[in-house]
């Protein structure tokens, strides 16, 4: 980069002239002790709890521990050159997060410092990490679509723009590649993406950012990341400074989505901090507060009713209606889903999306159980056409799990069983589907029709994907205006789905797969 | 020192109610500084901490150094803290106690640390300003430190108000590393 000289002095200038001279009063404290990343401070008698506290050395810690005779602050970074008898000060502020559109394309840490090396984010506004929810007044109902271009979701378990779905599911069974999955989908649909990486490992933030950029996803995407070796008050915040930064987007009227991955290792870090700050610990020893831990969090996702959005942008912004859907992920051990933080985020959120590890490894990816998901907005949150052709498919499934014992003596049954054990066993082939290749309404209205129409029945059940494959590679080449068509109004009638058996068959009658 | 202080509160409450009431405030205070201070001799110290000195005798020790500047009321203080083996704790009561004793009176103690050493007129234009802002009486302790290289620190209690040079030129340079 080419230094220019009167740029420095300019820069400078302009930081000297906006620095304020004033003296502060502040009240100031003693370190008196220092272990784990918890500071016990004397004095600070004006601290509010929350309050944003600093130290000499220039970092910063949250005080949560109000006593009588001592403050107990969480350090908010590198606490090694913290000593004893080192001075605190109270800034007056409570903790709070840089916000705004600026962020987006970056990847900066629970504070909203940047940690992708380029360069400084410059936003304009804060915004508080804790604030209360929407009221009931200020909320509008669900009932547009937040598509995730997964065939077994957008049928099935259909997610609407502020809702909570919660992803839950043992290690290793595709849990984070549902979350990518939907953020490349809304590529070109105005809705801002926020992945929130918790406790992970940094190599698999950059793998996730890589897959995000190669997609083209990382320009609508901010990615705030607290890895396994950043201390646990960090872990603990990064959820909340993400949806500090997605409130923003929904209190301006835009729609937005973020990714909580995972609330498991934020519960264990605010465990860490709770039982060094000596609070008493309760069941599994987190402490007695972590269900609103989470709910206070996830109560913030939601759709807020144009009055609302009018009122937070000063009548800026009329008419329109702001969400910020999420999407919690919870790992779970050996599928054990009565588990304390499971059951507690399961009756938080509205709705789960169940993945199993038998079915992943029996090659069903992304391995859905359609039984135990489930999605309580449901149909309000589908496009027409999804709502009539979805229902067929979830119909077969659950027929097909009731018989799927039989089907070791296929041979001996009825036509009638016979006929549903083939149907389920094509759905079940259907359902399958690639990584990073989401599809539009259009294209899974299509795959449902074929399905509803028994268009697969007579389809080996292992060619049942590269029919699939075959299908939508003509169905994108040859009919672009018809989908493009489906996908803008969503509707379905007799019409369309004789425009649909048509194209179907011509194509079934004339193509190899 | 947290922990301490919630030892000592308990007996500094207890003598500054019994030196308000009586109206001994003054005397009670001078007293208690003198046994704190004794109390905070290392050799003092080490001498109450040793376990083959048994509540009482440690009790008459120490007002034995006290060498009879203590009445009647201070001695039962001592034997009083020496039952619960709280001796050590007087310097900590004493401050308390001040601290008490200034909430009662309205006065605050204030610390106004200087570059160079201030001029009567200043001294009382700080405590004038400081009594109006902090609403109680000012009573101004003063102390050099070079180091400020200008402008002056003031201390009042937990509140610190920075106006030294050295403060500004800490604040830009983080205002500059940005």
């Amino acid at each position: 980069m080419q230094l220019n000289p009167t740029e420095i002095s300019d820069l400078i200038k302009k930081r000297i002239d906006s620095f304020e001279m004033d003296a502060e009063a502040r009240t100031e404290g003693t370190i008196v002790s220092i272990m784990d990343g918890i500071v016990r401070i004397h004095g600070l008698s004006d601290v509010m709890s929350g309050e944003m506290i600093e130290f000499s050395n220039g970092t910063f810690g949250l005080a949560l521990n109000l006593e009588r005779d001592s403050v107990g602050a969480v350090v908010l970074g590198d606490y090694k050159n913290i000593t004893e008898g080192d001075t605190a000060k109270c800034t007056g502020r409570i903790l709070d997060v840089p916000v705004g559109p600026e962020l987006l394309g970056r990847v900066v840490d629970s504070l909203g410092a940047p940690i992708d090396g380029k360069g400084p984010v410059e936003t304009s506004q804060m915004g508080p990490i804790e604030r209360q929810a929407p009221g009931v007044i200020d909320r509008q109902s669900v009932d547009e679509p937040m598509e995730t271009g997964i065939k077994a979701l957008d049928s099935m378990v259909p997610v609407g723009r502020g809702q909570r779905e919660l992803i839950i599911g043992d290690r290793q069974t595709g849990k984070t590649a549902v979350a990518i999955d939907a953020i490349i989908n809304q590529k070109g649909k105005d809705v801002k993406c926020i992945y929130v990486a918790v406790g992970q490992k940094a190599s698999s933030v950059a793998a996730v950012v890589r897959k995000l950029e190669e997609f083209g996803a990382m320009e609508y995407t901010i990615v705030v990341a607290a890895n396994a070796s950043d201390p646990a008050s960090m872990q603990y915040l990064a959820p909340y400074a993400g949806c500090a930064m997605g409130e923003y987007f929904r209190d301006r009227g835009e729609n937005a989505l973020i990714i909580y991955d995972d609330l498991t290792k934020q519960a264990w870090a605010y465990r860490q901090v709770s039982l060094l700050l000596r609070r008493p610990p309760g069941r599994e020893a987190y402490p007695g507060d972590v269900f609103f831990l989470h709910s206070r969090l996830l109560e913030r996702s939601s759709r807020v009713n144009a009055d609302y959005v009018e009122r937070m942008t000063n009548g800026e912004v009329k008419g329109k209606t702001g969400s910020l859907t999420a999407y919690p992920i919870i790992e779970t051990q050996e599928g054990d889903v009565s588990a304390f933080v499971a059951t507690n985020v399961i009756s938080i959120t509205d709705g789960q999306i169940f993945l199993d590890t038998d079915l992943f490894n029996s090659g069903n990816r992304p391995a859905i159980d359609a039984g135990l998901s489930v999605s309580r907005v449901g149909g309000s949150a589908q496009t027409t056409i999804i709502k009539k052709l979805g229902g067929g498919v979830r119909l077969d499934l659950a027929q097909y799990r009731e018989l799927a014992a039989f089907s070791q003596f296929a041979s001996d049954l009825d036509e009638g069983t016979r006929k549903q054990l083939e149907r389920g066993e094509r759905v079940t082939a259907l359902m399958n589907q690639p990584q990073y290749s989401p599809l539009s309404t259009a294209e899974l209205g299509f795959t449902l029709f074929a399905a509803n129409e028994g268009f697969l029945d007579d389809i080996d059940v292992s060619k049942i994907s590269a029919f699939e494959a075959a299908m939508l590679a003509h169905l994108r080449s040859d009919h672009e205006d018809f989908l493009n068509e489906i996908n803008e109004s969503g509707d379905y009638n007799d019409e369309i789905a004789d425009k649909m058996r048509g194209i179907l068959e011509s194509f079934k009658s004339t193509s190899t797969w | 020192m947290s922990e301490l202080t919630t030892a000592a509160r308990p007996y500094a409450r207890a003598v500054f109610e019994m030196a308000k009431e009586a109206g001994e405030l003054d005397s009670w205070s001078e007293s208690l500084g003198f046994m704190g201070a004794i109390a905070a001799n290392e050799e003092v110290a080490k001498l109450l901490d040793t376990p083959k000195m048994a509540k009482q005798a440690g009790a008459d020790a120490f007002i034995q150094l006290a060498d009879g500047k203590l009445d009647e009321k201070a001695k039962n203080l001592v034997k009083t803290l020496a039952e619960n083996n709280r001796i050590a704790l007087l310097p900590e009561i004493s401050a308390l106690f001040e601290v008490l004793k200034d909430e009662a009176e309205g006065s605050v103690e204030a610390i106004v640390t200087t570059a160079k050493k201030l001029t009567k007129a200043e001294e009382k234009s700080i405590a004038a300003a400081l009594k109006k802002r902090l609403g109680r009486e000012v009573k101004l302790k003063v102390s050099i430190d070079k180091a400020l290289l200008g402008g002056a620190i003031i201390q009042a209690g937990d509140l610190v108000i920075d106006g030294s040079i050295q403060g500004r030129l800490n604040k830009m340079t983080m205002a500059m590393a940005g």
